[in-house]
């Protein structure tokens, strides 16, 4: 079920009537799991028993944790726990990626191979439940967090529909408190989570899924466009993606907003970041929170000497991109993130100035405006920026390495390339679309819409959906972020 | 609460209304977006409506079977002379097929003179083609009604208690029914059509829909194999021996009735067609006279070489030579039954 199709309209207003029609926070949140196991299962209900597995072990590790003082013991209940949670992504993501990897090694040694490789079904959102679940016991082993005592709170995190299956990375220790307090009616931003999920529809159904036909056009043969294609499809796809993931998160966050929950802000207007290490402070920021404070830190962060931080930026960018799927292109994706951060860093170093590489959770919440581009070298890095990112983007978006070849070619302006054309002119729809970015970047349609009377936002609501509904592509696209 | 709760039930009346109300007013503005091949034929027949005096419209067992060429020479040959123009669409099963035959009309052809349509079953399924265009553009509330009528009346003689427990046992037929009307009446895509790169696919293939003589026969495949050819005699045989006369439903009769009043509104005359299917079963209408006369080929005794293993492709279809022999015996019984007053 998607938050674009018709069938989630009567699932949420179904979810929402009975919800704040009930009046104790338990009925409540019994509500709230079943709806949203119902969600999970509409896709394959079969996988619900991993989730549900995943919240019982994750009770019982918090549970056992508050128990011991004994560190010995307490490092084997948190290993279990990743153990088994690392190792259910492992399985369904990796394994068929390490075992063809693996074969390719040992017939490049000249060693023969017959490794078997298996038609696995990745569970729907299993990075994003399983990093959930991660978070609590890390945080209950590192006492920041206290166990719950119903496993129904903790089964309700992991499993709230709205963030389950796409994010954002909820941290259990922003997202349990929520849950043991009863929501109020009178405290939803109604108009707010309304405005925030039209925008988010706006995203996903109109851009995202419009340009998509384009990009996959291109991606399927890019030896057979020519260099102005190339330029269209990645800058596309760069626009997908963005509009594809965050309008996920706009939806999930406005979904969780009018039932009394919020969720973390996930994007800052990160095409407009000016430097590499900006960019990961705006984009997919509860994933690179997680990182930093699971795994950067963890691997000594900012401590030690500089090539003892770049050790753990690289190693933190490249499991960064290994978490979106057992590629290559995914490796090199984080990879190339991962040297820019570094020779960011390092010239940061040089000039003196101080930048944290990834965001910390309290920033998450933060509203920090984005940098000027006043000056001339201000542009210059954004220009550079968004250049480099589209760059790692062809990787990311690629089948496979002999995909990305020809694209990157053509991107880099390098000769070759064939004859077929997507149309030059649609780099204008990319100006025109990033024109209007600009404008919400500079909030022109931030507030006025709060200013209206309440019956002209309703109808100026109605009215608005309706003309969206006419921009919808015949073919609705799956959210790309499903997949990991 | 801030405001109280009557209050905002207000509140989603009127966004409620200001959203049906755009989406009917775009609804009369903006025409529903036509799959490309339907689309194709539509634009050429548009063209040259005048040039055509009948249109054949039916599903792929018309589109690949009547030649409007050998059509034409038989009927020549017979002293009745007709230009035909094949408006035979894959998979184009009723109601769908009474939305195109108003299209066809709404471009006022000034020569029609007959329209042959393929007679079958409403259908209520769309499982193969449910999120596309397809499924959508056809949906207005005329034919969702007729499909919900079949659904709950599918043989045409269920008393009350059938039909309550119809609305139960054909929920996923009302369900998806009821949604691709929504999606229709809510203007889903619309704006999208003037795209120029979606125009441009929507017309690519029509040469190819519009056959090799451009008049909307395309030719069809090979004969079954051997293997096939065994299981299509064993269900033949059974279909034969428990062939029977059946009633339309009331669903089904009443589409039918419909679009041959506006046929004759359009100052042309309906023919209904039965192709050489593999059902031996003949279709009845409840209520007499019929709205138009039924051309029946699907009797194995009487069409043997229809039925014949060499000439069928599968169940439904037959071949090249299969296809044009059909054509000379649909011309044949068109031009005996277009002379009877």
């Amino acid at each position: 079920m998607l938050f674009v199709e018709f069938r989630f309209f009567w699932f949420f207003l179904a979810v929402f009537a009975v919800y704040w029609s009930l009046r104790d926070n338990r009925t409540r949140k019994l509500w709230l799991l079943a709806c949203s196991y119902f969600f999970y299962a509409a896709w394959n209900w079969k996988f619900l028993f991993l989730i549900m597995a995943s919240s019982a072990l994750d009770y019982l590790v918090g549970m056992m944790l508050s128990r011991t003082e004994n560190p010995r013991t307490r490092r084997g209940w948190l290993i279990l726990s990743l153990c088994a949670n690392l190792g259910t992504i492992a399985f369904f993501k990796y394994y068929n990626f390490f075992v063809t990897s693996a074969a390719a090694l040992l017939e490049w040694l000249g060693l023969p191979a017959s490794l078997h490789t298996l038609n696995i079904v990745i569970p729907v959102g299993v990075s994003f439940y399983t990093f959930h679940s991660m978070s609590y016991t890390i945080d209950v082993y590192r006492r920041k967090l206290k166990p719950v005592s119903s496993i129904l709170d903790l089964a309700c995190f992991i499993g709230f529909f709205p963030q389950m299956v796409a994010g954002p990375i909820v941290r259990a220790s922003t997202f349990l408190p929520q849950l043991q307090t009863i929501r109020r009616f009178a405290d939803v931003d109604g108009r707010g989570a309304l405005v925030l999920f039209l925008t988010g529809f706006i995203k996903k159904a109109c851009i995202a899924d419009a340009v998509a036909p384009f990009v996959d056009r291109y991606f399927e043969a890019p030896w057979n466009f020519t260099m102005a294609s190339a330029w269209v499809a990645v800058l596309f796809y760069a626009i997908q993606i963005y509009c594809d993931f965050s309008g996920y998160t706009d939806m999930a966050i406005a979904t969780a907003g009018l039932l009394g929950y919020q969720l973390p802000v996930n994007f800052r207007f990160p095409y407009f970041a000016s430097n590499i290490s900006d960019f990961w402070h705006r984009w997919h920021i509860s994933l690179s929170s997680w990182l930093r404070d699971y795994l950067y830190i963890p691997l000594g962060g900012n401590r030690g000497p500089a090539w003892f931080v770049y050790r753990n930026i690289m190693i933190t960018m490249l499991l960064g991109g290994l978490w979106h799927g057992g590629a290559w292109t995914f490796v090199i994706w984080g990879g190339l993130h991962g040297l820019a951060l570094v020779v960011h860093r390092e010239w940061n170093r040089r000039t003196h100035s101080r930048q944290d590489v990834l965001p910390s959770a309290d920033e998450m919440q933060k509203r920090n405006r984005p940098k000027n581009l006043r000056s001339v070298a201000g542009w210059l890095a954004w220009l550079f920026t968004i250049y480099w990112v589209c760059v790692a983007w062809i990787f990311f978006r690629a089948v496979d390495l002999p995909h990305a070849a020809p694209a990157l070619r053509s991107f880099l302006f390098l000769p070759g390339g064939g004859s077929q054309d997507l149309g030059a002119w649609m780099l204008g729809i990319v100006v025109a679309l990033a024109f209007v970015h600009w404008l919400n970047f500079r909030g022109t349609f931030s507030e006025w819409w709060r200013r209206l009377p309440a019956s002209a936002f309703a109808a100026g609501y109605g009215c608005a959906f309706a003309i969206v509904l006419l921009f919808i592509p015949p073919h609705y696209a799956p959210f790309i972020y499903f997949q990991f | 609460m801030s405001v109280q709760f009557p209050k905002k039930l207000g509140y989603v009346a009127i966004a409620l209304f200001a959203f049906f109300a755009t989406s009917a007013l775009i609804h009369s503005f903006l025409p529903p977006i036509i799959p490309k091949g339907i689309a194709a034929k539509l634009k050429f027949f548009s063209e040259h409506r005048d040039e055509f005096d009948t249109v054949i419209v039916g599903t792929s067992r018309l589109y690949y079977s009547a030649s409007p060429e050998i059509f034409d020479a038989t009927t020549r040959e017979n002293g009745l002379p007709t230009r035909t123009f094949n408006f035979g669409i894959d998979g184009m099963h009723p109601p769908e097929n009474f939305y195109v035959i108003e299209q066809i009309l709404k471009t006022k052809p000034r020569n029609l003179k007959w329209v042959l349509i393929e007679l079958e079953d409403i259908q209520t399924k769309w499982d193969n083609i449910l999120g596309t265009e397809r499924a959508v553009y056809w949906h207005d509330w005329a034919r969702t009604s007729l499909t919900f009528r079949k659904a709950l009346n599918p043989r045409g003689n269920a008393n009350w208690f059938i039909k309550l427990t119809r609305l139960w046992l054909a929920r996923r037929d009302f369900i998806s029914n009821l949604m691709l009307f929504g999606k229709q009446f809510a203007n889903i895509g619309r704006a999208t059509d003037f795209l120029p790169s979606a125009n441009a696919e929507r017309f690519a293939d029509a040469a190819s829909e519009l056959g090799p003589r451009g008049d909307g026969y395309r030719i069809a495949g090979d004969a079954m194999s051997a293997e096939r050819a065994t299981g299509f005699q064993k269900r033949l045989a059974l279909e034969v021996s428990r062939a029977t006369q059946k009633y339309l439903d009331p669903a089904t009769e009443s589409g039918y009735r419909n679009a041959a009043a506006q046929i004759r509104a359009a100052g042309a005359a309906p023919v209904f067609v039965v192709t050489p299917i593999i059902f031996q079963s003949t279709s009845r209408f409840r209520q007499s006279p019929p709205p138009a006369p039924v051309l029946a080929f699907n009797d194995a005794r009487k069409y043997p070489d229809f039925y014949d293993v060499k000439v069928r492709i599968d169940d439904g279809h037959l071949t090249r030579e299969g296809a044009e022999n059909f054509a000379r015996a649909l011309a044949r019984e068109f031009g005996h039954r277009a002379r009877q007053p």
